[in-house]
């Protein structure tokens, strides 16, 4: 069996990791600033820089400026992270550069997500008697507050995907204005601090997209093996699937050999997949 | 104060940390956190502290576990890629043994800068329309701990303003923290206290100057004129820095930029083994009851920590095992 780098890889070949993380990879346009938290889009992030955007500029929290590190790091706090990079500092520039407005798009994670994109990493339950305490909220609203899109990548679960999180950690296209609580368009309450909100969610089963009007989540590709109608029906809201546009594109040779060979090669973030009979290049 | 007046042990510096003080750290997550100290406070059995953190780490989850700690005031507690929440916080704030105040980032950072500057509060936009601001979860007010008679507790926990300047809407304003202590982790300190950072500094710069009291513990003590060669390789200055400790190895488990990696190993262990009570008082009876810093070097023994050790030209380990 012989292959092209360019072509798809075939069932089988890749991982669901492999997907999630060529299609996060695909978010990012060249020459954009793109900051970066801890995981897999780290992974994204560098596999886009090596493919179609050479000239992104690669913001890691902890304070490391365009960072073209040649090993991947583990978090964002990472020896590693400053190999290669313009600058080395602090999260007062990090954050202060975001708040300023140099950034285009942020990749985060949250254990749920509503039907208006807000996310919560916080806690599970009410918050007051919470059935699980989690992490806490990170740079998460801070990016999704300040960079002009975020792209979340989250686990596919029924309970993840809700009418209403049970905490706003971070803002979504409807939000709250206090001290009401009122839910509100994004647009209006943010006010000339307006830069744009959640552009894309990419679960472990397709990805989704937010519309412009309604702010409410839709289908946008299926990942290979699921169907609308069985992705709608893990999905706790009525999701709005008359805009699929087919499947999600699978990773290339070219990528998978990126991820694995170069990339992530320890299998930090992405596991390799085991092949019986692994294809050849051409 | 000379020189001289500043060196102290580990112990002479964890004594001075008493039950009931504002205390923040350098470091950024699973990097550069002052552990050494952090088991001596644990063996001490402090209580009540108030931990006011940019972010939180395997040390927060260390004093929180060993019940030392009254307030968590933060945003993020976890041991990133080695455990993917605390799961000590989680069980304190279960059993409501804990008050947490949640922040954003970024308003942590700023807030710890406008305490740096000597600022009453930070501005900024960050976060709004999320139940960070929600009035209900105001956890320090609903205790009643906002009543003005607390020196580490402002009147609230933020407010809203609109910009009085240029009109450009909703502003948020959230406290400068006030702190007793910063415990500072870093490779290298001179006899006066100045400080050089090797890597990120984090938030360290800010951290070192919101304290009252700065307390910073290297790997290493060097000559100040050394790095007085090159003023503009220092991270922070002599003046803002009360005490210093030599105490190699004194992040472990946390990485130090071009001296040793994170031992993901051990804070996955940690996490693995800390998920109940029993599960922490167990591990802290085999990590910091009973022995100190040398013997519990010595408990990892030295094939661990060579093998952890950062090469000197990538300022990492190429040997340690990451993934997989």
């Amino acid at each position: 069996m012989t292959m092209k780098m360019k072509d798809f890889a075939k069932p089988g070949e890749y991982g669901l990791a492999d997907l999630l993380c060529c299609a996060a990879a695909r978010e990012v346009r060249d020459n954009e600033v793109v900051f970066a938290g801890t995981g897999l889009p780290m992974v994204a992030i560098m596999l886009a820089q090596k493919t179609h955007a050479p000239n992104l500029k690669l913001i890691f929290e902890a304070g490391t400026l365009d960072g073209r590190p040649p090993q991947l790091p583990t978090s964002v706090g990472d020896a590693r992270c400053e190999v290669g990079a313009s600058r080395a500092s602090g999260l007062y520039d990090t954050f202060a550069i975001a708040q300023r407005g140099y950034v285009d798009l942020g990749f985060l994670g949250g254990a749920e997500v509503d039907q208006y994109g807000n996310v919560n990493t916080t806690a599970i339950g009410d918050y007051l008697a919470p059935e699980l305490r989690l992490t806490g909220s990170g740079g998460n609203p801070d990016i999704n507050s300040f960079a002009s899109r975020t792209v979340f990548i989250m686990v596919h679960e029924k309970r993840r995907f809700t009418e209403q999180v049970s905490y706003i950690t971070s803002p979504g296209w409807r939000v709250k204005k206090w001290p009401e609580g009122e839910m509100v368009p994004r647009q209006s309450h943010y006010g000339s601090a307006y830069r744009g909100g959640p552009s894309a969610v990419i679960s472990t089963a397709g990805v989704f997209r937010f519309d412009e009007e309604s702010g409410l989540m839709y289908l946008d590709t299926c990942h290979p093996g699921q169907t609308p109608e069985g992705i709608r029906e893990q999905c706790q809201f009525a999701l709005d699937i008359s805009r699929v546009q087919g499947e999600t594109p699978p990773p290339t040779y070219e990528e998978l050999h990126l991820i694995h060979e170069e990339l992530d090669p320890e299998e930090i973030f992405i596991p390799k997949v085991k092949l019986d009979n692994p294809p050849t290049p051409s | 104060m000379s020189s001289r007046t500043k060196r102290i042990t580990l112990q002479e510096a964890a004594a001075l940390i008493g039950d009931g003080s504002s205390l923040t750290f350098s470091g950024f997550t699973i990097w550069r956190r002052p552990m050494a100290l952090v088991y001596e406070l644990i063996r001490r059995q402090r209580r009540n502290l108030h931990l006011i953190e940019v972010n939180g780490g395997p040390h927060t989850e260390f004093l929180i576990g060993a019940g030392c700690v009254k307030i968590w005031e933060s945003c993020w507690v976890g041991h990133e890629l080695y455990g993917k929440y605390g799961a000590n916080l989680s069980r304190k704030v279960a059993n409501r043994e804990i008050l947490v105040e949640d922040y954003s980032h970024a308003e942590m950072t700023f807030r710890m800068a406008a305490a740096a500057a000597g600022m009453p509060f930070a501005v900024s936009q960050s976060s709004l329309g999320t139940d960070l601001h929600n009035p209900e979860y105001d956890m320090l007010g609903r205790a009643g701990l906002r009543d003005g008679s607390r020196p580490h507790i402002a009147r609230s926990k933020y407010q809203f303003v609109d910009d009085p300047f240029f009109g450009s809407g909703q502003q948020v304003l959230v406290p400068a923290p006030k702190i007793d202590f910063s415990v500072l982790s870093v490779q290298q300190v001179g006899e006066e206290g100045t400080v050089r950072v090797q890597g990120q500094y984090y938030t360290d710069p800010e951290v070192a100057r919101a304290a009252r009291v700065t307390i910073a513990i290297a790997e290493e003590i060097v000559p100040e004129d050394y790095l007085r060669r090159n003023a503009d390789a220092n991270t922070i200055a002599s003046l803002e820095v009360d005490y210093i400790v030599e105490c190699p190895w004194n992040a472990h488990p946390t990485g130090m930029f071009g001296r040793y990696d994170v031992d993901g190993d051990f804070l996955r262990d940690f996490y693995k083994q800390t998920r109940s009570q029993e599960g922490y008082d167990a591990w802290a009876g085999e990590w910091v009851f009973g022995i100190d810093h040398y013997a519990y070097l010595e408990k990892l023994g030295w094939p661990r920590t060579m093998n952890l050790r950062a090469n000197t030209a990538l300022n990492y380990s190429t040997s340690v095992k990451r993934g997989g």
